[in-house]
């Protein structure tokens, strides 16, 4: 995840790297309360690149201009991204400008330090100039040095740039981000270095355990809950680690998942956890172009198997749903997996386009019967629920009683699925290897759901129904 | 590599319920799990495995062990590797995901400076059908043969097994490198490994598509592996980005300037056939790919 300009600055600040004086304005009013005297440049926050081109940074002589330069840019979409807040930045005469970063290379399995003596907005010529310096062992100041050396730089500019750079090495592993980058870097003609702009990649996987990361990420989102946009929804926040999980304070051997003790995390599964934090199906964002497909699997590679036999098919993705990928491995059975399954039915179905349904699942037998007995909790035909035995008799033969479609259910419930639309029934591809499933397949013999126990076949007719018209 | 029903395995983290449900699955398929680590739990048994607060104290009493699981809190995975290494154990397979990158880049480090075997993070682990399970490996797919699986998916690995299995052909060995970004151990090391292995007559690759890994392993295939090689690269054919591995290239992207050496589906696949390694579309295609390519031998 990204950093907008003004969060990754609060962590230069923090480390020692010199930033302008500069202000917070989530309202172009707030512009005459501002502490920094003219000239200031205002700044959108926003995390897509080529932002100066596309008018979001002006600069500003005095508070009449500025609010109404502020308007302009609260009301300017960046790569379809409105900005928050703006920054209000003193103006900086740079002599020169460079580009520095910290980057962790993942094909070489080190940490690459990158400058280019052309910093700015002109990408191709900054790549021109990149020099690159690998980071092999241990980090020592003279990876930094190499790297200005290597710039060109001398004198007091090699020594401010590699100071500067060492800087950045050192709050990338103190924060265990994925790259901090500054460009411009701009240099004065007294050779002092300021960082002109700032990019910071967290890492989702170790934002557990840097609290006063997910608190910076944090206050930018309440502001913009207060704006009343939903445009970046930490929904990742909620999937990232709780610090602190040591063994030694789990509870003694042969209580396993009944302790107290919080919370369960990712990679583990937790039975007796399950129901303080139930675990959600992950809608993946892929998606084909009129896409009529959903899919359903239990591990995200599997799902992108199903996608790419589907794809070699001409079949189209609609959208895509992982359950229970916190049990990697055999599916184990609890509750929690039979509840997503049916979260998953759901949230497919709310996709107004699905015409096939693909639940693909491979587990063992006995895990099989039973996700074949979530899907048919879901789909099972209904009998209306008049009497006051309904709820017992469900759970016998519905035969001779009235059908309720799973459209019906779905409309009925909080989903969006409309009741009006005069479209075809969804069809159900269903396949799971292994497990009694004849008993499931009778219950379900009037409703549209193909069963096999072959992903190839699976797919075959997913795409043949999805092409029915 | 000597794998055997023998093998003495330790299991790292063992308080944690992935791991104790599988230790007692491992246990159950005849692996030889002797012992288990946990600070604060020495002295407790676990589906009578002993658990032991340090490794170094677990090793005192069962003696040397062959390879070590790790199944500890990510963020503690790298401690636990740490300790593995210090108490001088060769092999370690870290079943743990989500391990941070920068901890991953101190243990390859670290491995590398002592020669240790990393396999992971996010490993299911390896299976020898009928003598060894390590790991979260689901054995049902999986049956003794000769041919030998090294992926970095999951579960499209259990397709390819069963596909095999199905066919009449059996695995001497699959091997779970893991789905991390920086991975202990990759292609290379694991084909050398097969090739070496007895056992072994033909090798099945399934890579990842969003990864430049397979073409490095390709290039490496066309110098030094004999055995017939097959590659599957489930999500090839479908529209899914590619990940940026490459430093330049990411910032590149952030420059917005196209990224110079991005590789392709059609590049991946181009590697793989200069490398005469036949790429399948798809798991049922891979018996008659394996049994001609033994035929041809």
């Amino acid at each position: 995840m990204d950093l907008l300009e003004y969060q990754a600055k609060e962590l230069f600040r923090e480390i020692g790297i010199p930033v302008l004086p500069s202000q917070r304005i989530d309202d172009s009013r707030n512009l005459k309360r501002l502490q920094i005297p003219y000239p200031v440049v205002l700044k959108s926050q926003v995390r897509a690149g080529g932002r100066g081109r596309a008018g979001g940074i002006r600069f500003v002589e005095n508070t009449i201009d500025a609010i109404a330069a502020a308007r302009t840019i609260f009301n300017l979409s960046i790569l379809g991204e409105y900005p928050q807040l703006l920054l209000a930045e003193a103006r900086y005469d740079a002599e020169q400008e460079f580009f520095l970063a910290v980057v962790l290379d993942y094909k070489l399995q080190r940490p690459v330090l990158l400058g280019s003596s052309r910093g700015g907005m002109e990408g191709e010529v900054v790549l021109k100039q990149m020099q690159k310096v690998v980071v092999e062992d241990e980090f020592s100041p003279f990876y930094a040095r190499r790297l200005a050396l290597g710039m060109g730089l001398q004198g007091s500019q090699l020594q401010a740039v590699s100071t500067t750079t060492e800087k950045m090495y050192q709050l990338m592993l103190e924060k265990d981000l994925n790259s901090v980058e500054i460009n411009p870097l701009g240099i004065n003609a007294n050779g002092e270095v300021m960082a002109l702009d700032g990019k910071v990649q967290l890492n989702d996987s170790a934002l557990g355990r840097h609290d006063d990361l997910i608190s910076l990420v944090a206050s930018s989102r309440g502001t913009e809950g207060q704006r009343g946009t939903g445009a970046n929804k930490p929904t990742h926040l909620l999937r990232t680690w709780a610090p602190g999980h040591l063994c030694t304070e789990t509870s003694a051997p042969g209580h396993l998942g009944t302790s107290a003790q919080k919370p369960p995390h990712l990679g583990t599964w937790a039975p007796s956890h399950s129901s303080d934090s139930p675990s959600q199906p992950r809608r993946l964002d892929w998606r084909d172009k009129q896409g009529n497909v959903g899919i359903i699997s239990n591990d995200v590679d599997l799902a992108l198997a199903s996608w790419d036999l589907l794809s070699q098919e001409k079949g189209k993705l609609a959208r895509c749903l992982v359950v229970a990928e916190e049990i990697p491995g055999n599916l184990l059975l609890t509750p929690s997996v039979t509840e997503q399954i049916g979260q998953a039915l759901e949230q497919l179905l709310e996709v107004p386009e699905t015409k096939v349904v693909l639940v693909n699942i491979l587990c063992s037998p006995g895990a099989a019967q039973a996700v074949a007995e979530a899907i048919a909790e879901y789909l099972k035909p209904q009998q209306e629920e008049t009497s006051a035995q309904g709820g017992e008799e469900r759970q016998l033969s519905p035969t001779g009683t009235a059908l309720r479609s799973p459209k019906e259910r779905s409309s009925r419930s909080r989903s969006s699925r409309s009741s009006s639309s005069p479209k075809a029934e969804p069809q159900f591809v269903i396949r799971l290897v292994g497990g009694e499933l004849d008993s499931v397949k009778e219950r379900l013999v009037t409703m549209p759901v193909h069963w096999t126990d072959n992903l190839e076949e699976a797919v075959t007719q997913t795409v043949s129904l999805a092409w029915t018209k | 590599m000597d794998w055997t029903p023998e093998s003495k395995v330790l299991v790292q983290g063992i308080n944690e319920p992935l791991a104790s449900h599988y230790a007692a699955e491992m246990k159950a398929y005849g692996t030889n799990v002797v012992a288990g680590v946990c600070a604060g739990w020495g002295g407790e048994h676990l589906h009578e495995i002993p658990v032991f607060d340090l490794v170094e104290q677990a090793l005192e009493e069962v003696g040397e062990v062959d390879v070590s699981l790790i199944f500890a809190n990510p963020y503690w995975a790298l401690d636990a590797a740490l300790e593995a290494i210090a108490a001088g154990i060769a092999r370690i397979i870290l079943i743990s995901s989500g391990v941070p990158p920068l901890d991953m880049v101190r243990l390859v480090k670290k491995a590398q400076a002592t020669g240790t075997l990393v396999l992971g993070p996010g490993s299911a682990g390896i299976i020898v059908p009928d003598t060894i399970l390590l790991g979260t490996v689901s054995p049902q797919y999986y049956s003794a043969g000769t041919v030998g699986l090294i992926s970095r998916m999951n579960c499209p690995t259990y397709e390819v097994a069963l596909a095999l299995t199905q066919a009449g052909l059996g695995q001497s060995i699959a091997i779970h490198l893991g789905t991390g970004g920086i991975a202990g151990s990759n292609f290379e090391r694991w084909l050398q490994i097969l090739e070496k292995d007895k056992t072994t007559e033909a090798i099945i690759l399934i890579g990842q598509p969003g990864s430049s890994n397979e073409e490095t392993a390709a290039s490496y295939i066309a110098t030094a592996i004999n055995k017939p090689v097959i590659a599957y690269l489930p999500g090839i054919h479908a529209p899914v980005g590619q990940r940026l591995e490459d430093a330049t290239a990411i910032v590149a992207a952030n420059l917005s300037v196209p990224a110079p050496d991005t590789s392709t589906a059609k590049q991946k696949i181009a590697a793989f056939e200069k490398a005469k390694v036949t790429v399948a579309k798809r798991p049922s295609q891979i018996p008659d790919l394996v049994t001609k390519a033994l035929k041809k031998k």
